[in-house]
């Protein structure tokens, strides 16, 4: 009984503050100048958030996604608008171009627009370069414990090798590690044909006694702290484990690389897109961009960049010579697609 | 006192002070319900969203074996982990019933203190004692019953200790309301009639908790077909569950319709298990629902 009357009086404490809240938020003073960046959480480092905001007097609203998908749910939702720039990757900018929800850039406020490698224009989502300014590539590539695994690992294949077993690590991506069986049949990323996804899950099954666990989110942890001897991640996660111990191997997969690119597109109704401009000619700066990669670990993509990197930064960040012939990974027919997701159930129903 | 509540539920009055609480419910909880039963018979798009061709494929489609074994599993995750809460849960609840009104106090204290924590941080802790070389590796090679460091974590077992953690205070507080109010004297009644302690405990003592026992089985049972975050960090993605399939179909393989058929049946088989509970054993009150 006492307990009741506490919790209410508790409930009723909890709405008046609320409702305090709500009015104080509505009469608050004249907002000053804001950018709504919608990206996912840790693009970009504090000081060059602080140094736009100082240097242009815009206040940056930056929240934050998980998956592409949810970004695109939302700003579908939105119209458009409510975000004046948006971080994605490739393969659902392409979609977004498509269903109406980005806008021309307007290249006449982007000075430092030539600084972008052009390696990384003219592709798929955006081939004429209208809609989007890069900002980091990535390759999933294996990293391994040279002194934990008894064999040389030079492919995706290697992971099978019964000698890791209950030993890798893997990325959560079902596209990517659906992709790399295909990549060992001599197929694309890419397949359209159901049969040979049908086939590819049927390999991807032997692989289950090697897989020590599934994570998306620091997957580098693992293989850091000796959790896994090798692991299967994406080039944030093989430079952060790099940096973390030298003593990490790279392999670059024989079969055939996957590649990516992340972008920003300013949304059809931004309410500010010069703002949005702005800020993409400002990460467009060498020296800005140069500390805005060595951040993220993901490839530079702006080449003006390059000389401004940390001499191990040049080398983690920039693209080797065997990525050039990554293959990009796009958006395949639902039908394919329903056959990847269910491949991938059957994949994680197996391994515990 | 409940008897006289309800009458004045049918004066005008009283009507007026609950339509907000109805209309809430019908807008942010009927109304997406609807939506979402509505989603499951349409068609997902070729690239993005939905297609409005009714279909029942998405309901087939649950009926392949491998969809079919995700609800499977969930069920037996949910089931060891309600049977383990029941064997931890209730013993606790119940001793907790007869210690002194402060040792209560501190107790009931003690137990809600790891709430003003995220969940997700309480897993994130599991995963320092589980870990290789970490703190449970560290105590069982101390006292040499391990030589070497065990693989623990991502396995079965660290998931259904996670979610046994996650949920176990829901059962303890559920049991311990009802053995609380339970009169002490008819067990001794039972005991001066010649009852063994076991035999007044089950004659008596645990009907008599029962609605509190059931309740906590509820409370524990459906949040642990869902709690798919303490699958995929202490199971490392390992063990499917209908939650994570159901994520991952709408974040991931953008099938909104079948995330939807998914959530419809889910939904559905809970809703059965409640009505199994009430039908088996014939209590109509939960504790803490009413």
């Amino acid at each position: 009984m006492n307990m009741r009357r506490i919790m209410k009086k508790a409930a009723l404490l909890l709405t008046v503050s609320m409702v305090l809240m709500t009015l104080a938020g509505c009469g608050g003073e004249k907002a000053a100048e804001t950018l709504n960046l919608f990206t996912w959480d840790g693009m970009f480092p504090q000081e060059v958030l602080s140094g736009f905001e100082k240097e242009y007097g815009i206040k940056i609203n930056y929240s934050n996604f998980d998956y592409d998908e949810d970004m695109l749910a939302k700003l579908e939702t939105a119209k458009g608008g409510d975000y004046d720039l948006v971080i994605a990757d490739d393969y659902i900018i392409e979609i977004a171009i498509a269903e109406g929800l980005v806008k021309k850039l307007d290249k006449s406020k982007l000075t430092n627009l030539a600084n972008v490698d052009p390696v990384f224009q003219g592709h798929f989502y955006d081939k004429t370069d209208e809609y989007t300014v890069p900002y980091g590539a990535g390759i999933p590539l294996i990293v391994y414990d040279p002194e934990a695994v008894d064999i040389e690992i030079t492919g995706y294949e290697d992971l099978w090798n019964p000698a890791l077993k209950n030993n890798v690590a893997l990325i959560g991506n079902y596209r990517v590690i659906d992709g790399i069986v295909l990549k060992i049949m001599g197929k694309s990323f890419n397949e359209n044909d159901t049969a040979v996804i049908e086939e590819a899950g049927k390999k991807l099954l032997d692989l289950a006694p090697n897989v020590r666990l599934i994570s998306d989110n620091n997957t580098q942890d693992y293989l850091i702290s000796g959790e896994a001897a090798a692991g299967f991640l994406y080039t944030s996660q093989v430079t952060m484990a790099l940096a973390a111990r030298n003593d990490l191997k790279v392999v670059y997969p024989k079969e055939g690389l996957g590649f990516g690119i992340m972008a920003g597109f300013i949304p059809s109704q931004a309410p500010n897109e010069d703002a949005a401009h702005k800020f993409l000619d400002y990460i467009l700066r060498p020296e800005i961009a140069a500390q805005c990669f060595e951040y993220i670990g993901y490839v530079c993509t702006n080449k003006a960049a390059v000389e401004y990197l940390s001499e191990e930064a040049r080398q983690s960040l920039s693209l080797p010579e065997e990525a050039k012939s990554g293959e990009f990974i796009m958006d395949i027919s639902a039908e394919a697609n329903e056959v990847h997701e269910r491949i991938w159930t059957e994949f994680k129903a197996a391994l515990n | 006192m409940r008897r006289e509540n309800r009458k004045r539920q049918h004066d005008g009055h009283g009507f007026l002070m609950i339509a907000p609480m109805y209309l809430f419910t019908l807008l942010f909880v009927f109304a997406p319900l609807c939506y979402m039963v509505i989603l499951s018979f349409l068609t997902r798009a070729e690239v993005w969203g939905v297609v409005h061709e009714v279909t029942l494929d998405n309901y087939r489609n649950i009926m392949t074996p491998v969809y079919l074994r995700t609800f499977y599993e969930s069920l037996k995750l949910a089931g060891i982990c309600v049977v383990l809460i029941i064997l931890t849960g209730y013993p606790f609840g119940y001793f907790m019933a007869k210690l002194s009104s402060v040792w209560k106090r501190r107790v009931s204290m003690l137990l809600m203190i790891p709430f003003w924590t995220s969940a997700l941080i309480r897993m994130y802790g599991w995963i320092i004692i589980f870990r290789s070389n970490g703190v449970l590796d560290k105590l069982l090679m101390g006292l040499h019953i391990t030589k070497e460091p065990l693989k623990l974590l991502y396995t079965y077992p660290a998931v259904v200790v996670g979610m046994v953690y996650a949920l176990v205070p829901f059962m303890i507080f559920a049991v311990y309301s009802s053995a609380e109010k339970m009169d002490w004297s008819l067990v001794e009644a039972a005991r001066d009639l010649g009852a063994s302690p076991a035999k007044a405990f089950f004659t008596v003592t645990l009907k008599l908790t029962m609605p509190g026992l059931l309740s906590g089985v509820v409370l524990t049972f459906i949040p642990s077909m869902g709690l798919f975050f303490i699958a995929d960090i202490l199971g490392g993605n390992k063990v499917v569950l209908v939650g994570s399939l159901i994520q991952e179909q709408l974040m991931k393989a953008r099938n909104w319709p079948f995330a939807a058929a998914l959530s419809v049946v889910l939904m559905l088989l809970t809703s059965l298990i409640i009505w199994l509970y009430r039908k088996i054993t014939k209590v109509r009150e939960l504790e803490g629902f009413y």
